[in-house]
């Protein structure tokens, strides 16, 4: 065994150790704790006695009480992560295409593309609530031209499609810089083999380049769907903690572990809160490995 | 190979231990000395414009007459709050907070504990019971205050919020008097519409303050501490149901305030409801008392408004009082690193003359006999003679209910808030509520 660039086994096991050890301090551990504690009813407050109540989190969410709610949630989650993710990938695999080409302004397209990844979660919340905004907004203009008017996220038939668009604009950056990465690394040979073969344009990019990006296909789907079952800080940042409309699992998860909602009275359960996320913790991984099993199946096929 | 293993675990561990070690250490806690205050003094709150800047001016005549006490105070957002006390608390980096630890009420007994009790319980607030700078606050306020017979909490001022904030201007150009009863509020609304002007702004986008609408229409139709205590008790031994009668007719009156308010008011944030008001986009608006100087500086002077109690009830007597609550309450950590700075910032704080200065940025209501109140609040007087506890002072939500029956009135299902009529609003509610039983 080569135990380069070390000279002897010390270095190694050194390094490897402390890499796995900050894995394990922070990824292992705190998703072990979460299992865990999804089986007390902890509080997020020091010197109260934690108790083991069994399955009574489980049963909690599943009762009668909450199930609509959390069904609710699930079902915007679903909406939320196939319409993203989809989205994504059909915009992204067009525009690196088309950046990949003899472009003009090539590289400045291309920043401009990636552009709305450098921004944080609260400037484009800040930026969409403003831009949406039922009074005063660009959005509300745009929309009287056609004799129309809106309350864009307070609309609740409306707020989780615009919660997904500007999900699908503050996401379609790194897909696209993936994407265009996976066709730099295509032969130029082969389309020229294709052309000579008689190969059009479409041709070319049906069996030529998406066969060939298959690898960037599988790892931006589950970099999309894992990315988009996960996510609520756009949710909460554009529709605030409370609106069912827009309820996500993670933000549900959220709201019992950080107490959103004072007015309302619930207390934090951060019990309660583990309970949810475990449940999510299932639901993301088996969809991440039911997608990543079929591309694999794909990529290999092709 | 084993050994291979186990020394590589052994070196895991020990890099695991080194990273715990390395992370865990904490701040050292200056201990003050006798008699001379210094080190940190960390104070959290709940943001507002009102009264972070009153808290300010409070913290800078401090740090005056302590020189050596340095102040780091953080406001956060309200929806942020709870978390942010958590962790601060459970870092032990917090010395002064907010807390409202309450006495269960007698309906909800048994019923798993609000996480300020709890935290009241375990000991985590400094008892300041004996403390000699309570006895500057008013007895009344102290009693609705108290916890288990004992005071955690400095009250700094009473608010009110069942009120609606008018235009005097729109108001006199088109003739209008102040409404009295709902049918009389019902004929400014419609007046006010047939004069080309919206009735009344709500900031719906943040959800509660279209709770607003809801606490003040329990308001008018259930007025005394004790009607509302008896809807609470009725509601948890389920004599009452959320579907019929004046519990009914609490969604009506939601749903009828939604069909006067701006259009597309849903997506409109809480802070645009100043300046749309100050710019008479609407006449009328659903507001705390705690949110006056806000929009006094909004208005600027450009005209004169008024206060006056939203009348739901057709009954011109039960109309007459604004439902109020003891606002932002200040505790002490129990282990906090800076306990004696905390309590003489507490006794600070309540000087009758610090304390005088407070209510007056913040607009507060005060907490103390002998404190002039604001013009403002003077012109209120009449409504606040008698101390009407609000709705969501006395209600308790059960956890094991469903989310629609957690106020319990469900005003967010009520389109264009949310998709349902008002009777559909309330099954939902009732059938979350039912559900807990």
């Amino acid at each position: 065994m080569s135990t380069y660039p070390f000279s002897g086994r010390k270095g190694l096991r050194i390094s490897v150790g402390a890499g796995a050890s900050v894995l394990a301090v922070f990824a292992l551990v705190p998703a072990v704790a979460v299992f865990v504690i999804s089986f007390t009813d902890i509080r997020g407050l020091p010197g109260i006695p934690i108790q083991f109540v069994g399955f009574e989190n489980y049963e909690r969410f599943f009762s009668a009480a909450k199930l609509g709610y959390n069904l609710n949630a699930l079902q915007n989650t679903l909406v939320y992560a196939v319409a993203s993710t989809v989205v994504i990938n059909v915009f992204a695999l067009g525009i690196a295409v088309l950046l990949n080409g003899r472009l003009r302004g090539r590289t400045f397209t291309r920043a401009l593309v990636f552009l709305p990844t450098i921004l944080g979660v609260t400037v484009i919340g800040l930026i969409w609530s403003l831009f949406f905004n039922p009074s005063a907004g660009p959005a509300a203009t745009i929309w009287s031209w056609f004799g129309a008017d809106s309350a864009f996220f307070g609309d609740p038939a409306l707020a989780l499609s615009l919660v997904i668009f500007v999900q699908i604009w503050a996401g379609l950056g790194v897909a696209v810089v993936i994407y265009l990465a996976g066709l730099q690394a295509i032969p130029e040979e082969l389309y020229e083999a294709a052309a000579l073969d008689g190969a059009d344009g479409w041709k070319r990019l049906r069996l030529v380049t998406i066969p060939l990006l298959a690898p960037s296909v599988t790892a931006n789907v589950l970099l999309a769907i894992v990315g988009s079952l996960q996510s609520y800080q756009l949710a909460y940042v554009l529709t605030g903690p409370n609106n069912p409309a827009t309820q996500l699992l993670s933000l549900a998860i959220f709201a019992q572990a950080f107490g959103g909602s004072t007015t309302s009275g619930m207390g934090q359960s951060q019990g309660y809160a583990a309970t949810i996320s475990v449940i999510q913790f299932f639901i993301v991984g088996i969809a991440s490995l039911l997608v990543m099993w079929y591309l694999r199946r794909r990529e290999a096929r092709l | 190979m084993r050994t291979h293993i186990t020394r590589g675990l052994a070196a895991m561990s020990l890099t695991a231990l080194a990273v715990a070690v390395v992370t865990g250490c904490s701040s050292t806690s200056p201990e003050p000395a006798d008699g001379e205050l210094s080190g940190t003094l960390q104070i959290l709150v709940s943001s507002s414009a009102g009264s972070d800047a009153a808290f300010k001016e409070v913290n800078a005549a401090f740090t005056k007459k302590y020189p050596d006490v340095k102040i780091e105070f953080s406001a956060v957002p309200n929806e942020n709050f709870n978390s942010t006390r958590s962790s601060r608390l459970t870092a032990g980096n917090v010395d002064v907070t907010l807390a409202q630890p309450r006495d269960v009420p007698a309906f909800a007994q048994g019923v798993s504990a609000s996480d300020d009790n709890v935290a009241a319980d375990a000991g985590l607030f400094v008892d300041l019971t004996d403390e000699a700078f309570m006895k500057n606050f008013t007895p009344t306020v102290l009693e609705a205050t108290s916890y288990n017979g004992k005071q955690f909490t400095v009250p700094t001022g009473l608010s009110y919020y069942s009120g609606v904030y008018y235009n005097k201007a729109i108001f006199e150009e088109l003739g209008l008097e102040v409404p009295h009863t709902w049918s009389e509020f019902k004929a400014v609304a419609s007046a006010l519409q047939e004069g080309g002007v919206t009735p009344l702004g709500i900031g719906g986008k943040d959800s509660w303050p279209a709770g607003l609408a809801m606490l003040a229409a329990v308001q008018g139709l259930y007025p005394t501490a004790d009607d509302k205590t008896a809807l609470a008790t009725g509601l948890w031994d389920n004599s009452l149901t959320l579907t019929e009668g004046t519990q009914l007719e609490v969604l009506e009156r939601v749903k009828s305030l939604y069909d006067i308010a701006q259009p597309n008011f849903a997506g409109v944030g809480y802070d645009a409801i100043p300046s749309g008001f100050a710019a008479g986009d609407f006449a009328m608006t659903i507001d705390g008392t705690w949110n006056q100087t806000t929009i006094d500086s909004a208005v600027g002077g450009a005209f004169d408004y008024g206060y006056f109690p939203l009348p739901a009830s057709e009954d011109a007597a039960d109309n007459a009082t604004l439902a109020g609550k003891v606002e932002l309450r200040l505790a002490a950590a129990s282990n906090a690193s800076n306990k004696a700075a905390a309590l003489a910032y507490l006794e600070f704080f309540s000087e009758p003359d610090v304390y005088a200065t407070f209510v007056e940025s913040t607009g507060f209501a005060p907490a103390q006999p002998d404190i002039a109140a604001s013009e403002f609040l003077d012109g209120i007087a009449e409504y606040t003679k008698t101390f009407s506890p609000a709705w969501d002072t006395i209600w308790v939500s059960n956890q094991d209910a469903g989310p629609a029956a957690g106020f319990p009135f469900n005003y967010p299902a009520i389109a264009p808030l949310g998709t349902s009529t008002v009777e559909q609003a309330a099954q939902e509610a009732q059938d979350a509520w039912s559900a807990a039983f």
